[in-house]
């Protein structure tokens, strides 16, 4: 499920895409903005760079851009990359699987409602880009909004 | 005329995918739709691929890959049985490709019999498509024209090699005289169509020299009856760069193989998610996917039919077929042979080379600048500004939906695409199994309006 890594994660991608066009933001400030302890950030900054959605220059005067325009990016596909295959269980993803030690792949009927739940999951989390997300007022509101909806 | 709804559908191009989309039409629930499918070779379902002549010339899917209908994977097999062709590896087995020409020519004829009169097949050349206030109005050589509500183009491959100055040829074409035997001939791609002129070339028992030019002088893989490994959407890292995801696949097929898995149970178990992995990208890393890894995946995604394989790499092996990695610069007349000129790969930009041989043939590059199309409906629709090429320029600019972008504005909501054409936007978009899935979900669009 979405970690704090995750959550990090979207926070400061929504932080880059107030960031003018041809502008850089400082790690230092959307730590601060955002609540969110540097150095983790800076774990995961490198992460989402590696993986295409954002670009850094380093130096004195470095800081971070997206890499492509807000709209384009996903949330269900930087959550992929920071967390992992989306699975409400470990026993759930087909490429991360993991099997409980107490029960039975085959037969086990909480594992087959748990596979429905996660394309559930990535059906939203896929369609729903970062402008979308910034208008529903952040991760937790827009959570709130589709528990609600 | 009905200004509202889609109720007259003309189809231009009755190739495989022409067919899929009328036969996918008449399916539909809705009673109100008329299709005009016109071919101007006056056969159906037998365009560039399924027309091939040579009993080697294979579907290279499997039978139970090949049927007309996603939600009935069976319907081909089920076909092949009656016709009582030798079926030696049951659903495995790879079809000569005329019979699938024959089976989609069949599965036309049962649609059109469900809806007596909807269906309208003509054999011209369609010249131009124009779209009107009211509709669509299709061209004719013959000087008549069809009006209708809605146009698709489903006019399949480039028939004319990109390469070729007048010199090169296509494998079959009517300029793909009879040979010496003996000759050395070259050819270019490293695809399935090489392997198709290939192929031509030892049905006519040729025995000379065969120089196969490709960027990475690959050969396509062969196949296997392992089954695809289980993937869903949620495993399936969308929208990165190249990099992250080429690391993710390689993971996957190490963590596969290592558990005694086959690395094309996970090219296969990828497939379903192959077009949404494309539209999912940046324009940036499609470029850099068609530059760099394209080749590659090429060769282990499109793979031929296992005997076939293994008669490919005894040629290679016994020296009849050479492979050659590196660039074709030019080919010009020299007395009665073609003067072929290469750069082999990793030499400077200097080092030229000059081959001459009785024929090139010109398999590679099925991506074309629609703007030089050899199809004049094409050329025309986009120097009118009706139709662009995509941002990658290896097709026709279209929506998700198979809508036609024009160069300017809005789309019509009239003109669509279907098959290769449409390649910048749906990339895998040249086999049976991902056409089928395209014309259902056009079909289920025009049927219901939305």
């Amino acid at each position: 499920m979405l970690t704090r890594k995750g959550k990090y994660g979207l926070k400061a991608l929504v932080h880059l895409s107030q960031v003018p066009e041809g502008q850089l933001a400082f790690v230092g400030d959307i730590a601060r903005e955002n609540n969110i302890p540097k150095k983790f950030l800076d774990a995961i900054l490198g992460e989402l760079r590696n993986a295409g959605f954002v670009y850094s220059r380093k130096g004195k005067l470095g800081g971070y851009c997206l890499a492509r325009p807000a709209e384009e990016i996903r949330i269900g596909h930087v959550v992929r990359v920071l967390d992992g295959p989306l699975a409400p269980f470990p026993c759930a993803s087909k490429t991360r699987y993991q099997p409980c030690e107490d029960c039975d792949v085959e037969t086990c009927q909480v594992r087959r409602v748990m596979l429905d739940v996660r394309n559930a999951i990535a059906e939203v989390l896929d369609n729903t880009s970062l402008v979308a997300m910034q208008a529903a007022g952040g991760p937790e509101a827009f959570a709130s909004a589709q528990i609600r909806a | 005329m009905n200004a509202a709804g889609h109720e007259r559908i003309t189809i231009i191009g009755g190739g495989a995918s022409g067919v899929l989309l009328a036969v996918h039409l008449l399916r539909q629930p809705s009673s109100d739709l008329r299709v005009t499918l016109v071919e101007r070779r006056g056969q159906f379902g037998q365009g560039v691929a399924y027309s091939a002549r040579q009993r080697d010339h294979r579907v290279n899917v499997p039978a139970r890959g090949m049927s007309a209908f996603a939600d009935d994977p069976g319907h081909f097999y089920r076909w092949l049985q009656q016709t009582g062709e030798p079926l030696p590896d049951g659903d495995y087995t790879f079809v000569p490709r005329r019979l699938y020409g024959r089976y989609l020519e069949d599965v036309l004829r049962e649609a059109a019999a469900l809806r007596p009169g909807r269906l309208q097949v003509l054999s011209e050349e369609v010249l131009a498509i124009r779209q009107n206030p009211s509709g669509t109005d299709v061209a004719l050589a013959n000087g008549t024209s069809i009006a209708g509500h809605v146009g698709v183009l489903a006019v399949g491959h480039e028939t004319q090699p990109a390469r070729s100055r007048g010199i090169a040829v296509r494998v079959g074409a009517d300029d793909d005289t009879p040979i010496d035997p003996y000759a050395k001939v070259m050819i270019l791609g490293s695809g399935l169509s090489m392997v198709d002129a290939w192929i031509a070339l030892a049905e006519a028992d040729h025995r000379g020299p065969i120089l196969v030019v490709s960027r990475n002088g690959l050969l396509p893989r062969g196949h296997r009856d392992v089954p695809p490994i289980s993937i869903d959407a949620a495993d399936v890292p969308f929208g990165t760069n190249l990099g992250y995801i080429m690391r993710w696949f390689r993971a996957l097929v190490r963590e596969t193989q290592a558990a005694g898995g086959d690395w094309r149970s996970v090219v296969d178990g990828l497939r379903p998610y192959n077009q949404r992995i494309w539209q999912s990208w940046s324009e940036r890393t499609r470029r850099q996917f068609l530059r760099h890894v394209r080749p590659f995946w090429n060769v282990h995604r499109h793979r031929v039919p296992p005997h076939l394989h293994q008669r490919m790499v005894d040629a290679v092996a016994s020296g009849q077929v050479t492979l050659i990695a590196g660039h074709f610069l030019d080919v010009s007349r020299h007395e009665d042979m073609a003067r072929a000129t290469i750069r082999r790969r990793g030499l400077p930009a200097e080092a030229t080379e000059t081959i001459d041989v009785a024929r090139v043939y010109d398999c590679g590059g099925v991506s074309v600048d629609v703007r030089a199309s050899s199809n004049p409906v094409i050329r025309d629709l986009v120097a009118s500004g009706a139709a662009r090429p995509d941002a990658l320029n290896i097709g026709l600019d279209v929506t998700t939906t198979c809508d036609v972008i024009p160069a300017e504005g809005a789309v019509s909501g009239r003109l669509f695409a279907v098959g290769p054409l449409t390649r910048g936007r749906f990339f895998e978009i040249e086999a049976i199994p991902d056409i089928r899935v395209q014309c259902a979900t056009l079909a289920r669009r025009l049927a219901t309006g939305s």
